[in-house]
């Protein structure tokens, strides 16, 4: 099965120009990078310097001995565990629903879950707010994942995945007995696995960089998730801590990069072993 | 129950008992919340553990000092007054008050407290202390921004100026920038003479310009010190010419150029012989980014000979929300933090300029030079209008002066503008 | 699967469908159940205010109809935002989706260093847009910034990015194109890999070029993640605010105001909170209309298993 698209241009300009973009892309990491490892008055100097004249560690000694950062990890991992298990537990078992059965007021309800992206957070976070201090969720775990228990891009990408798996896989195991959670859990799951991986990915991306609502729902110091302990390295007026905050945001990044390395080996690992694409 | 079902109840589980544990054991805390990062210059002293230890001892109390984001603060602090669930002190800017006077969101400072406080500060404090009658909202901290124009010594002795005579009409300050201006090959700007202040938040455009608006004898508002009720006189003969000033500088001179977006950063790199800001945040970062740069500090300059100058105070506030739930310890603290022995202590130990009357008269604040040079800016030091329209205000006048010297205007058109606009606003405030 | 197969299990389907109903119920309850309490009720509410002076902390909240929407649409501010925010998402949507593609399709090949330069295409996505803004913010200044330097040593011109209000939009348009690459990238490598192998074979059979076989095989196939793209990037291109927020605050000029940082201002610096409810509600139901109209149009385009 041939799969490669190659236009007879030649597999050399094809990797010059990826090549080429690629830097392009990587660039700003690449700032960062050397800002973070470059002395203070090389950051400041004028006209700028992109190549450090010596590289240096005090940036991350300063972030390191300026905030609690095995505080913020483990908050941002229990925040982003289980916001990401819940929204992809849930969203199956929607996404099944959505995808599989007609039922009345489908697509109200569809419309309802697509509707929450629809408003933006930045209001809705004040009326969220208000409910949360009467239940006394403020400043607790439990308040900064009341709005992410559940994703409606979860919900709408599992329902596009299962969608795409013939009608006869369901139609078998329902002849062989098994009960629509067994389905939903065993057999449809197994199968949309780049989906799920997909979905996981970027659920988890999405939770561990979110800084509104944190912000809004975070007062104790020892609750502060990673975005809301970096924006404490910014100085709005003084460009002087660039060394400090760039070496804070790759502190936070790198766990990321980790992470998507591991999906993605988990991805084609899926692929092989199913056979079944998706 | 499947294994994903067992996972997740585990997992809820664990979620709900960890605030439970966190709730327990708690003594009786006041909590302050303020800015993080060195944009107060000032109160980076927060964050120093031992601050309040004295405090704590004396009145047996916890002081828990949370830091925040400056961007997102204001929108923090009004989900957290919706929910009734806000810190006891609040460190804030002080252009951020008229927002909170509108809705009525603090505490006064008691009358006799606020009349002892007033009696005592230096002029400059009183100023900004004051909201009207006597009535005070917070406490102002010490090291308050007073803008002034600074200029780079070394450039000017290399153009032939006298390093030691900063331009005191608006001519001379175009002559200087039109001299200190440089030029590459290809015709390019590489230093500006004065730095301008174009983009960013309406407001900021506007701090720095308000010499220029004031001096010329327009004004953000008629009357800066009431809360309601007044008009804008921006749109003026004084107003208009202030627009003119840069934008001739710009078209004309050629002596500025938009392409140097933040002042202080450009003068601070040599890259702008002259520029208008806050001289505290100058001090404050010269000896670091700048060791070698030698700068003088002086008042704005006028429109013409034996006109006043004019230029803006500025400061922050330790206000008490009135839906604290520990306002008597919350007044406590900062009448403590601001006493005149603090005063002094602080002020000293961080290099800023006191408040107290009875502290400018001692060491090392009476000598030196820079807080001397201070006193000769506040006389000329004009508050920033406590307007409840004031943002309002803020934003059409900032957005006039970003149009005009964008070019997407006239001055005439988006003075007219700015004008109707801002009235609005302070029509809309007192509805 | 062929549509002529598909008749007999769908007839079976539809005889057990009132045994399914409830299983459905059941199976979306605790998304519908979070939401709404979490994000519906909230949502709810903050609409609502549009009817109303409201004057959140000090709790008095006068009903005043339709007057805040009478205001806005008199306010030449908002309209402005309202034309930016259009530019910007009828710009990005398109880009990033057909960049999106050819990028997937390049990746489902196999070439030395794929996994390499996937990662690179993908890491913008990694950091959060704030911190990416700030480092495009300092990357965009015309002295300091990377950009100028390096068009001053291809010999071209310099540019003023942010700081002109003729580019300002175009510079936060780049960066957005930057940074949603790779979200676009890899979920149309994952529809890519949905797609069973049999099409392409029964395709090359025929007889197709690489080329028709991505026209008349792909493309069509792809149809329900193009869809699911174009309304995802879609809701969120119109509430595009943190890139905004950091790299010009909506200026100069207003030529960066974009309805949710307006919304945000006003709610926010002049605590005019019914108002912004009333510019929120006009975006939700703008939002809306599109995405019903998106997913009815491409309802005809989608192809079935």
């Amino acid at each position: 099965m041939v799969r490669s698209i190659l236009v007879p241009v030649g597999r050399l300009s094809l990797y010059l120009v990826v090549g080429a973009v690629a830097a392009l892309m990587i660039l700003p990491f690449y700032w960062m990078l050397i800002t973070a490892v470059m002395p203070a008055p090389d950051i400041l100097a004028f006209p700028p310097k992109w190549i450090p004249t010596r590289l240096t560690l005090e940036h991350f000694v300063a972030a390191f001995a300026k905030a609690p950062w095995l505080t913020y990890y483990w908050n941002s991992f229990v925040v982003a565990v289980g916001s990401v298990s819940c929204s992809l537990l849930f969203g199956l078992f929607a996404g099944y629903a959505f995808a599989v059965y007609r039922f009345p007021l489908q697509n109200f309800f569809f419309l309802l879950i697509l509707g929450t992206l629809m408003v933006p957070v930045q209001v809705t976070s004040v009326a969220l707010y208000i409910q949360l201090s009467k239940i006394g969720w403020v400043d607790t775990f439990l308040g900064i994942l009341a709005p992410n228990f559940a994703s409606a891009f979860g919900v709408f990408m599992l329902r596009q995945g299962i969608k795409q798996i013939p009608v006869d896989v369901i139609e078998a195991a329902r002849i062989d007995g098994a009960g629509e959670m067994r389905i939903v859990l065993t057999i449809i799951a197994p199968l949309i696995k780049t989906t799920v991986a997909t979905v996981a990915m970027i659920l988890f991306l999405g939770s561990w960089n979110d800084f509104l609502w944190p912000v809004i729902i975070i007062n104790s110091a020892d609750l502060r998730t990673l975005p809301v302990g970096i924006a404490l390295f910014k100085d709005p007026y003084g460009n002087i801590n660039y060394g400090p905050l760039m070496a804070a945001t790759l502190i936070s990044t790198a766990p990321m990069l980790v992470a998507y390395v591991i999906s993605q080996k988990y991805m084609i690992r899926g692929i092989a072993l199913t056979g079944l694409k998706g | 129950m499947t294994r994903g079902s067992k996972m997740l109840a585990i997992s809820l589980a664990i979620l709900f008992l960890i605030p439970a544990i966190a709730v327990a054991g708690a003594a009786k805390t006041i909590t302050l919340w303020y800015p993080a990062g060195d944009i107060t210059a000032g109160a980076a002293h927060f964050g120093d553990k031992a601050l309040f230890t004295e405090f704590e001892k004396k009145y047996n109390v916890k002081v828990e000092a949370v830091a925040l984001d400056y961007d997102t603060m204001q929108q923090k602090i009004f989900a957290a007054a919706a929910g009734k669930n806000i810190a006891d002190i609040l460190f804030v800017d002080d252009s951020w008050m008229p927002g909170f006077l509108k809705e009525e969101m603090l505490e006064p400072v008691a009358d006799a407290k606020a009349k002892a406080w007033l009696d005592a500060v230096s002029p400059e404090i009183k100023e900004l202390s004051d909201y009207g009658k006597g009535r005070m909202w917070g406490y102002v901290q010490y090291g308050i921004d007073v803008y002034g124009l600074t200029w780079n010594k070394d450039q000017f002795r290399e153009v032939g100026l006298d390093p030691e005579k900063p331009p005191k009409t608006w001519d001379e300050f175009r002559e200087y920038a039109k001299k200190l201006v440089k030029r590459d090959a290809q015709g390019n700007i590489t230093r500006v003479g004065y730095a301008i202040r174009h983009v960013g938040q309406p407001h900021g455009i506007v701090h720095k310009h308000f010499w220029a608006i004031y001096g010329a004898g327009a004004a953000l508002v008629d009357d800066h010190r009431t809360l309601r009720g007044g008009k804008t006189l921006i749109n003026t003969p004084g107003g208009k010419a202030a627009l003119q000033l840069v934008l001739d500088m710009l078209d004309v001179d050629k002596s500025t150029s938009l392409n140097f977006p933040d002042p202080r950063a450009a003068f601070l790199k040599g890259i702008a012989s002259m520029q208008i800001s806050e001289t505290v945040s100058i001090r404050a970062r010269q000896p670091k980014e700048a060791p070698d740069l030698k700068w003088g500090m002086a008042l704005p300059p006028v429109p013409k000979a034996g006109d006043k100058p004019a230029t803006n105070l500025g400061g922050w506030l330790y206000v008490v929300p009135k839906l604290a739930k520990n306002k008597a310890q919350a007044w406590q603290l900062i009448e403590w933090l601001n006493s005149p022995e603090k005063d002094f202590e602080l002020c000293k130990k961080y290099n800023a300029s006191p408040r107290y009357k009875v502290n400018w008269e001692k060491e090392p604040f009476k000598s030196d030079p820079y807080d001397q040079g201070l006193k000769q800016l506040y006389p000329y030091g004009i508050k920033l209008p406590i307007n409840l329209g004031f943002n309002g205000i803020m934003e059409a006048t900032g957005n006039a002066i970003q149009k005009v010297w964008h070019h997407e205007a006239s001055v005439d058109a988006a003075l007219a503008e700015a004008e109707r606009l801002a009235n609005k606003s302070i029509a809309d405030a007192t509805k | 699967m062929i549509s002529e197969r598909r008749r007999s299990p769908r007839q079976v389907l539809a005889r057990l469908h009132s045994r399914h109903v409830l299983h459905a119920y059941l199976f979306i309850a605790p998304v519908i159940v979070l939401f709404g309490i979490f994000r519906v009720a909230p949502s709810i509410q903050t609409l609502l205010y549009s009817f109303y002076k409201v004057e959140l902390l000090r709790g008095r909240f006068t009903f005043i109809g339709l007057e805040n929407f009478y205001s806005l649409l008199t306010d030449e501010i908002f309209r402005k935002a309202t034309v930016n925010t259009l530019t910007y998402v009828t710009t990005i949507v398109p880009i990033s989706a057909f960049l999106g593609l050819i990028l997937a399709v390049l990746f489902n090949a196999k070439f030395h260093l794929k996994e390499f330069f996937k990662a690179v295409y993908f890491s913008p996505m990694v950091t959060s847009t704030v911190a990416a803004a700030m480092v495009w913010w300092w990357m965009y200044n015309p002295q300091f910034g990377i950009f100028n330097v390096l068009l001053k040593l291809v010999g071209l011109p310099e540019q003023p990015w942010l700081m002109s209000s003729h580019m300002a939009l175009t510079s936060i348009i780049i960066f957005s194109v930057w940074k949603n690459l790779g979200y676009n990238m890899i979920i149309y490598l994952a529809g890519l890999q949905a797609i069973p192998p049999q099409f392409y074979e029964a395709a090359t059979i025929d007889g197709a070029g690489a080329l028709r076989r991505f026209r008349h095989v792909t493309i069509p196939l792809l149809a329900p993640t193009t869809t699911f793209l174009l309304i995802y990037d879609t809701i969120l291109a119109l509430q595009v605010f943190d890139q905004v927020f950091v790299l010009t605050g909506g200026g100069p000029a207003g030529s960066t105001n974009v309805v949710v940082l307006d919304l945000y201002r006003q709610a926010f610096e002049r605590y005019n909170f019914g108002y912004a409810a009333a510019e929120a509600m006009v975006l939700f139901l703008f939002i809306m209309a599109v995405t019903i109209l998106q997913y009815y149009y491409s309802k005809r385009y989608e192809v079935a298993y």
